[in-house]
């Protein structure tokens, strides 16, 4: 395989992550516009935690994930009582916040005779785990791989299990799942710490990717993209997000078909299929109607 | 002052500038190539101030705006005219600020980061501003 072709399936496997947090959400009812933010602390954590403080990389990642649930949590603890458009306008404030935070934020320590970590709107350079351990191209595309499967292998069977209809089911109307003796305040805030982490897991991965990350690889582009990737794949399975990235990064970017235009594309084909499928293309219906298949 | 301070501070500041004459440092010069949005390079790697020449370089590009969205096709680099020159053509997919991850390999193994900002006559460096 080629460096582009390893390029390509990297970028759709971090971005998977992004955009299944922002579909955890979608499925628990809410649409928020601030996961680039939860992405952007996974970032920061990881980096600080391998770059900084010599941790190894698997420990960073379970340090920022710990972190994204905790930020996410305490985003969804006052936001609980917002809907709709009130809570997307939530979220969006909370994550230009963070964001804002890292432009502020100027934590360096020295590593080997050299300042570390992050210096504000400079950015952090310096993220090397990967690089220094020798760890290819190929074979970080593998590893991003093998945790995106993990993540994919638990949300399935999670979604096919009595805690995923009980997601699904405030998702639906959270009114009538509290009056059915349904914990709402409770899955809404595991889901949103559920969500926080996975946000992350992908955030620290990219930032060993790249090995350099800025407060401004996290704006409300990254959002927006995510949550239209998972809209476009559609609710109906953990696998629709996927399907989103893959349309995108995958075929209308890295076939180049569209060259300069592939915005204008993707725009119009978010358009449409907001209007034809509201939710996505693997909805509920296509889901159960697969199921039905086969079993029979 | 405390007595120690003095040679801590320059104990210090040697061991900064010791690192700072091993890492490779890299400068790069574009040209738009009079197609869109492509664009001619030279490279000149320095270390300690000296060229550095017989290094295998790869270009790679992306926004840091737009992370991860664009899949430009890493290039590599071919040696110029002068020792510690390099020549690349970069395709990008439009104009702004673009991250370029040079990966050295060969006579150097590392990895450095330049941010440039690209524009129909060619790129300068991005000064960033402080908060």
């Amino acid at each position: 395989m080629d460096d582009y072709a390893v390029g390509v399936l990297t970028n759709i496997a971090l971005f998977s992550f992004l955009a299944l947090s922002a579909y955890l959400l979608l499925v628990g009812g809410e649409m928020s516009f601030g996961q680039q933010a939860l992405f952007g602390v996974g970032a920061y954590a990881g980096g600080i935690a391998t770059a900084m403080y010599g941790f190894s990389l698997p420990l960073a990642l379970v340090a920022a994930m710990a972190a994204g649930a905790l930020v996410q949590w305490l985003i969804a603890l006052p936001t609980l009582r917002l809907r709709g458009l009130v809570f997307a306008m939530a979220t969006l404030a909370a994550a230009e916040m963070l964001r804002i935070g890292f432009e502020l934020l100027h934590w360096q320590r020295e590593v080997d005779g050299e300042p570390v970590g992050p210096d504000g709107t400079q950015g952090f350079r310096g993220i090397r785990w990967v690089f220094e351990n020798g760890i290819e191209p190929a074979a970080f595309l593998a590893l991003v791989a093998l945790l995106l499967a993990a993540v994919l292998a638990a949300l399935v069977r999670v979604e096919r299990s009595r805690l995923g209809a009980t997601v699904r089911a405030v998702g639906a109307d959270a009114e009538l799942a509290a009056s059915l003796g349904i914990d709402v305040v409770r899955v809404k805030l595991v889901t949103a710490a559920a969500a926080g982490a996975l946000a992350a897991l992908g955030g620290a991965l990219f930032a060993h990717a790249n090995t350099y990350i800025e407060p401004r690889n996290f704006d409300i582009m990254l959002g927006v993209h995510s949550l239209a990737y998972a809209l476009i794949g559609g609710l109906g399975t953990a696998l629709g997000p996927l399907v989103g990235v893959v349309l995108d990064i995958g075929l209308l970017e890295g076939s180049r078909v569209f060259a300069g235009y592939r915005m204008i594309v993707f725009g119009g084909l978010v358009a449409l299929l907001l209007i034809v499928r509201p939710r996505g293309l693997l909805d509920e219906t296509v889901v159960h109607r697969w199921r039905t298949w086969r079993k029979r | 002052m405390k007595p120690a301070a003095l040679p801590v501070s320059l104990v210090v500041l040697l061991a900064f500038a010791a690192h700072a004459q091993r890492t490779p440092q890299a400068h790069l010069d574009c040209k738009a190539a009079g197609e869109d949005f492509v664009y001619d390079c030279t490279l000149k790697l320095t270390r300690a101030g000296n060229p550095l020449a017989g290094v295998e370089v790869t270009i790679g590009a992306d926004m840091p705006s737009m992370p991860m969205a664009h899949n430009v096709k890493p290039v590599k680099a071919k040696p110029g005219a002068a020792p510690g020159a390099y020549e690349a053509r970069i395709e990008l997919e439009m104009q702004g600020e673009w991250a370029l991850k040079l990966r050295l390999s060969g006579a150097v193994n590392d990895l450095l980061l330049l941010h440039y900002e690209f524009d129909d006559q060619g790129a300068r460096p991005v000064a960033r501003r402080m908060r």
